[in-house]
This record gives C-alpha cells, structure tokens and sequence, in this order.
C-alpha cells in the first residue's frame, strides 16, 4: 500500500504516543462531560415525571401546588392539612372524573412513607401512564390492615409476603433520624399488617413507599383518639370511625377524556373551576414538574457552560501538544518539502491531524457517555429503584462532535502556520 | 534532450549582507554527468544545491533542470517538479522516523505521478538493488552504511534527471566513505541522472572526471562551464 497523509499523519501521532493520548483523553472527557450533561439534562426531567402518572389532577389541602405534588407524588413530607372526608364527597360530584381516588398520607415504615388508599389505587391509577402496577409477588391489598409494599423498599428492608409490620405514626424527620434527644416516635403496636404484595419496579418514588388500605389507616388514628379519651379502650373497628376520623390528604384525579388522550380543555378547565374554593389546592402535577425543572435549568445551564469550558481547554491541550511537537518536527517537515511536498500540504497534514485527534476524542467521549450512561443508569435502577434513561438528544450530539471536531481543528491552526513556515535549508542541516 | 542542469548568471546574496555568497556565471550538466563541488565549509555549497533545488531564490540569474526553469515555477509546481526531477542525498541522511525503510523510499512517490499501485514494487525493487534486505527496518534499526543506501534509494526513488549530494560522506569512516561514492555514483550512472556532489574530503576529487571550486566557478566566464 502505498504512503498517504493520513499515513503520515498516523506516524506522527504514534512517534509521540503519550502526547496523542493524553490530548485523547482531554478531549474525550469534555466530550464524554458535555454528552453526559446533555443525556442527563433529558432523563432527570423524564424521571421526574415517572410517577404522576395517567393522574391528571392532584388534589389536596397543601400551601401550594408545588408543595402537593413534592408531598403527594414524590413523598417529601406528610401534607400538614387534612381534606375532610365530607369535602371529597362534594368533590367527587363536582365534574366527571374517570377516577378520583383519595389518599392519605402520615404513616411510615423504617422511615418510608405509608401511602392508604382504596383498590382503585392500584386498578386505574398507573405509576407510569400506560404501564398498570404490577406485582412480582403477592396481590393488591382486599381489606383492612393488609400492606403492598414497594419495590426499592421490599430490596432494602427484606420484607416479604407474610410478614408482618407495625406502623409509625407520622414520618421521621432528617433531625429526628440519628437524634437521641428527640421524641420517640409512636408505634401502632396494636395493630399489625401483613405483607400482601411486593410490587414490580415503577422508576418512582412509588418504589419506596407501602399501600395499604384507608379504613385500617383511620381505625389505628382513630384507636389511638378513643385510648385518650377511654384509656380502657381494647380494639377499635370500623364502626366506631366518626366522621372527624374520616380523613384524607390527597386525591388523585383522572378527568373523562377521549380514551388514550391526556389533552383535554376539560383538564384546565376542572382544574380552574376546583381553585375557586380555597380550602383546597389542585395541582396538575406535568405543569408543576415542568415548572420546577424551569427552576433547575439555570444550574444545567451554569453545568453545561463549564462543560463547555472544558472542551476549549482540550482545544488548547491540542495547540500546546502540536506546538511542543514542532520542534522535533521541523526536519521531518524540511525533509517532506525537499521530497516534493507543497507548504499548503504541510499545513493540511497539521491541520488533519489536530482534526483527527478530535474525532478520536469524540469517540471516546461519546463511548463513554454511552456505555458509562448505561451502566450508571443500571446502577441506579438496581439500587436506588432510579429509572434514568440517558438517551443521547440527536440535534445537540452532533453538534457537540461537529463543534468539538472544528474546534480541534482550528486548535491546529497555529501549529500549522508554524509548520507552513518552516524553512527548509535551516532545517535539514546537520545536527551539531 | 535538455541539459540536466544549466545554470546561467546564478548569484545569491544573503538579506543584508553586500557581497554575494553565491556566484556561478555558467554551469551545466548533461544528463548523467557528475560533477564534485569541492571546497572548505562555510563558502556556500550547500547554498548553491538550494539554489539548484528551488528551495532558496537566488538574487538574480536562472537555473534551469530539465530545460524548465525552475524559479519561474508558481510555488506548489516547484516543489512538485523538485520531487519529480532532483533527487537529494544529506550528509545526515534525513530519513524519516518512525517510517521503514521502504516506507522512506516510497515517500517521495506520493508527491509524484508514479501509479500509487506502483509504489511498494519499485521501492523494494530499488532497496533491493541496493542490498538492502531488511526493507521493513525502520532507520535507527539500520547500520550507518545501511542508512546511506536507503537515502541513496530514495534520492532515485522517483527517476530524477539530477541527484545532488550534499557532503554524502562527511560523516563516514574512510571505508564507507569509498563504498558510500561508489553507490551514489554507480546508481546515477545505471539510471542515466546526473550527479551533483558536494565535498571538502580531497580523497573524493579523484572519482570525478570534472571537479570545481565555487570560486572558479565563479571565476569562469559565462558560457564555458
């Protein structure tokens, strides 16, 4: 086969074999930085948004639309206000809902949130739109005092069908978890449940959490309310819940739409006729998402611009590696011209092979962005019940190699004048 | 058929200085002539081969390879024609590194109109030629004289109609020195190109029939050497 410039420009890159692949390696990892940053950007805003579900509308008595779906998507906190058992039942009348499932949350287990709600729960609310819970072990939860318990949960704690758990009341929080001095917290020791269900992965915050049914839920309250006024008392059913017992701290919603469509003017319109009374707050939880991911975007912005920072600090790791290489290469340079080779053919080859280290960077970056985003994604489904998708956005990936490729080649540029200058005679005589 | 090299009116001053280093009024080679440039360093030998080979323009006269006058030539097609024409042996050799031996030879050939398919062929044909067996070596893998013969071969690579040599032997012992002419000469002489060869080595004058000084060259008259 015969000599070309890319065998040239090889040989080159392999004479100095260290500088080629630190200069590789500089590159790849802005590219790998900026890539990852990229696929990130997409996949935290898309698993954020695992977990609202086909709900279209969050009810409930919170400060603020944010704060329902932060407490009753993503279970930062028990909600601080209570709906009235009456109040949903005016609500429920208030508009045609496909479903109108009401929740209650307060409880916990080894510190995850007990979500109590009814069997629609789990037969027409789904964790993902268009993918139903599913059990990889047990069933749903029939009647009272029986738990489902979450995917991430059943892994970390162990538990499993049968088993039985009692409840705390309320959720420990980050200043009670590890403080000796702070109060005890109250255990229903009078009531157990029993481990019906273990749930398949959902990639929300739903992993973490146990279901369970809403009389059981008010019945220990309610147990709890009755042995403060009759300190004798031995059991509480159902029967003895009044109507102040009777209390939940979310709804999830579904308007009646066209099936399959989750664009409606019926959704809006609901949710703006519901804000009249102000005892409640409803949320539409995609809105609220993207809301608070346009609060975040700022700093994937700041991200990005340092990743961006990055990548022209490995230009200049290319300008520095070809420039410090110029001066063992003016006699090969000299000796080419004398072969025949033009100064714009000298310059091309710098300017190829500055370009070439930038397309090998590129893909070791994007390599690695692939692999480690897959792998890191794997990670976090595994143990952290995370479901990241680090799908790579096609528009800004090319971009990213497109740019990073021409700014390596102009990274060359100064190299390659100085090689197009390079005088011949001066150069090709012997060494002293 | 053109002279291999006609040089007429030839001087070369250096930027700023007043006299010039270089003056030959007249010279000519046929093709495969040689002729040995002799004198002591530093009076401009090596200059008069850039001179010869475009890669310096002279103040004023003309050279000529081939019958094409080579300064006339627009940059890039003087630097083609100079890979196609002239071939150029170095004191040191200047073989690429990192490349083999064959891959030196054949570098010239890609600046020139030799059929790419042709490359590997002819080159290890001419290393061949030339004793060299070990065609992959890369240079500092090769023996001094090993060496020499790769530069030889790849002064030839591409058929020149000149081969300047600049001091070949300078940095070789007696015994190499003797093999190193009788290469050079022999191989320009098989392929009809002409020989310019530079040196102040007073052993090497008796292996030319026509021998000069730069100053009787420039002593001579236009149109008599």
């Amino acid at each position: 086969m015969a000599i070309t410039d890319l065998t040239i420009v090889r040989r080159s890159m392999t004479v100095r074999l260290f500088s080629t692949v630190t200069t590789i390696l500089m590159v790849g990892v802005a590219v790998a930085l900026m890539l990852t940053l990229l696929a990130l950007k997409d996949a935290t805003r898309n698993a954020f948004s695992r977990g609202t579900g086909n709900m279209h509308l969050l009810v409930s008595a919170d400060s603020s639309p944010l704060v329902s779906v932060l407490n009753g998507v993503f279970y930062a906190n028990p909600p601080a206000r209570p709906i009235e058992w009456a109040k949903y039942g005016q609500l429920v009348r208030a508009a045609p809902w496909e479903f109108f499932i009401p929740t209650q949350l307060g409880d916990s287990y080894l510190g995850s949130p007990v979500l109590a709600s009814t069997t629609e729960f789990f037969s027409k609310f789904e964790p993902n739109a268009g993918e139903p819970w599913s059990f990889v072990d047990g069933r749903a939860f029939e009647k009272p005092f029986e738990v489902v318990v979450g995917s991430t949960l059943a892994g970390t704690s162990g538990l499993k069908l049968g088993d039985t758990i009692y409840l705390t009341h309320g959720i420990a929080s980050s200043r009670q978890m590890g403080n000796p001095d702070a109060a005890k917290p109250h255990v229903h020791t009078d009531f157990a449940y029993t481990v019906v269900g273990i749930l398949a992965p959902t990639g929300s915050a739903h992993d973490r959490a146990l279901f369970t049914d809403l009389d059981s839920t008010w019945i220990i309250h309610a147990h709890d309310r009755r042995k403060r006024e009759a300190p004798d008392t031995v059991t509480t059913t159902v029967e003895d819940l009044t109507d102040a017992d009777r209390k939940i701290t979310g709804i999830l919603a579904r308007v009646a739409t066209r099936p399959g469509s989750d664009v409606s003017s019926a959704i809006p319109a609901t949710a703006y006729r519901l804000r009249a009374d102000p005892t409640i707050t409803v949320a539409m939880p995609k809105t609220e998402i993207d809301r608070l991911f346009a609060i975040v975007s700022n700093i994937d912005k700041v991200f990005i611009a340092m990743a961006v920072v990055v990548i022209f600090s490995s230009g200049i790791s290319i300008t520095l590696a070809l420039y410090n290489s110029m001066e063992q290469r003016r006699r090969q340079i000299a000796v080419l011209r004398v072969l025949g080779s033009s100064r714009a053919r000298i310059l091309r080859l710098v300017l190829v092979e500055s370009a070439l280290l930038g397309v090998l960077g590129c893909a070791l970056g994007l390599t690695v962005s692939l692999v480690g985003g897959q792998a890191g994604a794997s990670v976090l489904k595994a143990q952290l019940g995370i479901f990241l998708d680090p799908m790579l956005p096609s528009t800004p990936t090319v971009l990213v190699l497109g740019g990073t490729t021409l700014l390596a080649m102009l990274a060359g540029l100064i190299p390659a004048i100085m090689a197009y200058r390079t005088p011949v005679a001066k150069n090709l005589k012997p060494i002293a | 058929m053109p002279d291999a090299l006609r040089i007429t009116d030839l001087s070369y001053t250096y930027p700023g200085a007043t006299a010039p280093v270089v003056r030959v009024p007249s010279l000519s080679l046929a093709p495969g002539e040689q002729i040995l440039l002799a004198g002591s360093s530093g009076r401009g030998k090596s200059t008069l081969l850039q001179l010869i080979a475009g890669l310096l323009d002279p103040t004023a006269g003309t050279v000529e390879i081939d019958g094409v006058a080579i300064h006339s030539l627009r940059a890039a097609k003087r630097d083609l024609y100079r890979g196609a024409k002239i071939g150029m042996i170095f004191q040191t050799f200047n073989l690429l590194s990192g490349f083999s031996a064959l891959e030196n030879v054949m570098a010239p050939m890609m600046f020139s109109a030799v059929p790419r398919r042709e490359h590997r062929d002819r080159a290890a044909a001419l290393l061949k030629s030339l004793g060299i067996e070990r065609v992959n070596a890369e240079p500092d893998q090769l023996s001094v004289g090993q060496q020499q013969r790769v530069a030889v071969a790849r002064a030839l690579a591409c058929d020149p109609v000149l081969v300047l040599a600049d001091e070949p032997t300078a940095s070789l012992d007696p015994e190499n020195a003797v093999a190193a002419m009788d290469l050079i000469q022999n191989a320009c002489r098989e392929r009809n190109a002409a020989l310019l060869c530079t040196s102040h080595d007073p052993r090497t004058a008796d292996r030319f029939l026509r021998r000069a000084s730069l100053d009787e060259l420039a002593a001579t008259p236009a149109g008599t050497h």
